[in-house]
């Protein structure tokens, strides 16, 4: 390039137009450079071959060229004013944020104001400012009353989305199953005691809602460990270890709360031994047992039940091989009174599950190893088993009679569940069952009527189901039902006194308690009878609304008219 | 009682997920100023912009109709939050609860 050379007259853009600078007065030959590098041109007067330049006064033309635009693009974005422009505004936001260069708290966003206004200066508002607004009158008068309106706003919880054809809980996620029936609420199982085990038997406590006993047999894994052990779980509080641990030397097949003992826990084990245990104790073996004798239990013990009133009352327990003994929780070491449970004295009835009717402590019945279901007394000159009831294929699992209470008496009616896969309704003065329910594949293992809802029972089957049938809704398929994970077999179900909670215990050592969501009661028309039952057996805060008589319950050819009554 | 201590017993109803007071004067250029929130700053900007607009068109839209009327409360539902502006000529006060929690 050329280097630049000093001239005379600053090379001005004017220059560029080929304007011919005037040669020097002394006419010296000079020479120079045209400033504009591409075209060298040297001017000289003693050019051979040429003559004398002529010179004239150039004209000077003034040009103005403005500065080079400088393009620069800002960071911002303008949220529009114009609502067309709102859904780029979505596409736009990834791209540039939409806040001020935010180095104080108080700078303005200039942007947001409506562009008609781009002329006037973004205001900022200083501290001081605020607080002087925070303070001023008319601020404290705005703010006394609006925000008086909004917290009466935030208050009301009217959802006034909620769709009944429950389309809308479709769309949540997939543990919303079966309308929120039933819902996992706590899962007990202990590392120790539980794990490897399988759970015989449940049993919630009358006197503490919140407490559970489960019963456990052998570990195989751990021969060194006692057979037999029955934990006291606790559903008041959040930890996860068992409230009390017992245990005995030989497997607990059933276990029972002492209806009047509070301290008591009462379990019927493999040997046919009946263990007592007390928590006031500090020990974990029992404080009692039976002896060991032919006047005692000789076979498995699969029930044990107090039965009775506060003053008089005993411990039942049945083993195996039909015999039933009855005992004084004061003293074990022989029965008060033993019964065998012979079918016309000559088939003795292998008993695996036993249940008493409500208030009634004479007549029970009782399910049999053979398929078979006996009704019996205690006392009097017919004691033992009084009839037979015959439907079921394979061995009764689970027997229970109806004990909810109310005005209209369904205590004739008892469901039991057997290895068949069926459930069966039975009333006692009929020998054939009033209704067999077929949903089940796979052996039903247990199944109760619920404390509270008349037409309601559960029952638990060997592949992980848990059903709850309600006779209103359906006898076909069961109105609410749900699968544990891993498909344990279940042994046993219990439903809380609450009748809103339902206890499972499964062939893997855990207790699982479900809650149930939705509850409706059925109660018969007169109203003040089931406004003071519930609001003295329904935990607050409850709304009853009244609904037309709604639902019947059908036994046999008798059509009982309820009406129904929503509790939310 | 003061404004900290109401803007707080206001914050601590169930589900409430912040508070924003802006100021809502059109003709000074300042409008849409956040001068108190419980929310961070760049939410607290972006919620005072966009409202304030949405509170004018609401407002218009109620005069229009009926120029003796006027907006007196503002609910905007949605799937996870419900925001109530309370307007007033010179300030709006937005909250923003999630009524399911």
């Amino acid at each position: 390039s050329v280097p630049p050379v000093e001239t005379r007259a600053p090379p001005s853009p004017a220059s560029r137009q080929g304007q011919q600078a005037l040669p020097p007065a002394s006419g010296l030959t000079t020479l120079h450079w045209d400033s504009d590098p591409s075209a060298l041109q040297l001017h000289s007067d003693s050019d051979l071959g040429r003559g004398l330049i002529k010179l004239a006064m150039a004209k000077v033309t003034h040009v103005d060229f403005p500065p080079r635009e400088m393009v620069s693009y800002s960071k911002e974005t303008q949220t529009p004013v114009m609502t067309e422009q709102k859904e780029e505004d979505e596409e736009e936001e990834e791209m540039a944020p939409t806040e001020p260069v935010p180095e104080t708290e108080k700078e303005k966003p200039a942007q947001k104001t409506d562009e008609e206004e781009e002329e006037a200066p973004p205001h900022e508002l200083t501290e001081e400012e605020k607080l002087q607004i925070l303070h001023s009158e008319e601020f404290m008068n705005f703010f006394d009353h609006n925000s008086r309106i909004i917290e009466r706003a935030l208050s009301e919880h009217v959802d006034v989305f909620f769709d009944y054809s429950g389309r809308d809980l479709e769309e949540k996620e997939g543990e919303i199953q079966a309308g929120a029936k039933l819902s996992l609420n706590r899962q007990f199982s202990d590392e120790r005691w539980s794990k490897h085990r399988v759970v015989t038997c449940l049993d919630w406590s009358p006197q503490y809602p919140e407490l559970l006993v489960a019963s456990y047999n052998n570990n195989e894994d751990a021969p060194h460990e006692p057979d037999g052990v029955a934990l006291v779980w606790n559903m008041k509080y959040k930890k996860s270890t068992p409230e009390y641990v017992f245990h005995c030397q030989s497997a607990v097949m059933s276990v029972a709360f002492a209806k009047f003992h509070p301290n008591m826990v009462v379990g019927g084990t493999y040997s046919g031994q009946i263990v007592l245990w007390d928590n006031r104790s500090n020990k974990r073996t029992p404080v009692q047992r039976t002896p060991l004798s032919a006047a005692a239990h000789t076979h498995p013990v699969y029930c044990v039940n107090v039965v009775g009133t506060q003053n008089a009352h005993n411990l039942i327990s049945i083993s195996t091989d039909g015999k039933m003994c009855s005992w004084s929780l004061d003293m074990l070491s022989q029965p008060q009174d033993s019964l065998e449970l012979t079918f016309k004295q000559t088939k003795a009835a292998a008993v695996t599950s036993m249940s008493f009717p409500l208030g009634d402590v004479n007549n029970f019945v009782v399910g049999s190893e053979d398929g078979s279901v006996y009704t019996a007394c205690r006392h009097g000159s017919k004691a033992g088993i009084t009839e037979i009831f015959e439907g079921h294929h394979g061995p009764v699992t689970g027997i229970h009679c109806h004990t909810a209470p109310g005005p209209i008496d369904f205590s004739h009616l008892f469901v039991t569940s057997s290895f068949d896969w069926t459930v069966k309704l039975w009333s006692n003065k009929n020998n054939k069952p009033l209704y067999s329910f077929e949903d089940n594949s796979d052996y039903v293992y247990d199944v109760m009527w619920s404390p509270i809802h008349p037409a309601l029972f559960a029952c638990v089957d060997g592949v992980g189901h848990l059903d709850l049938w309600n006779l209103n809704n359906d006898t076909e398929v069961p109105t609410a039902s749900i699968t544990v994970d891993g498909n344990p077999a279940l042994n046993r179900v219990r439903w809380a006194q609450s009748g809103r909670e339902i206890a499972v215990g499964d062939s893997d050592g855990e207790v699982l308690v479900y809650e149930v969501g939705e509850v409706r009661l059925v109660f018969p028309r007169a109203v003040s009878i089931y406004n003071e039952w519930v609001s003295a057996n329904w935990p607050a805060p409850i709304r009853i609304m009244e609904q037309e008589p709604v639902c019947q319950l059908i036994v046999s050819r008798h059509i009982y008219w309820q009406a129904t009554v929503r509790v939310i | 009682m003061s404004v900290e201590e109401t803007i707080k017993r206001i914050q601590s109803q169930k589900g409430v997920q912040g508070i924003i007071i802006v100021n809502a004067e059109v003709l000074i250029c300042n409008a849409g100023i956040p001068i108190k929130t419980t929310l961070d700053n760049s939410n607290t900007v972006h919620y005072a912009g966009l409202i304030h607009q949405l509170v004018m068109k609401a407002r218009s839209t109620v005069r229009e109709i009926d120029p003796q009327n006027d907006l007196t409360f503002l609910r905007v539902r949605s799937k996870k939050n419900e925001i109530m502006i309370a307007p007033d000529k010179d300030y709006f006060l937005i909250v923003i609860q999630n009524p399911s929690e």
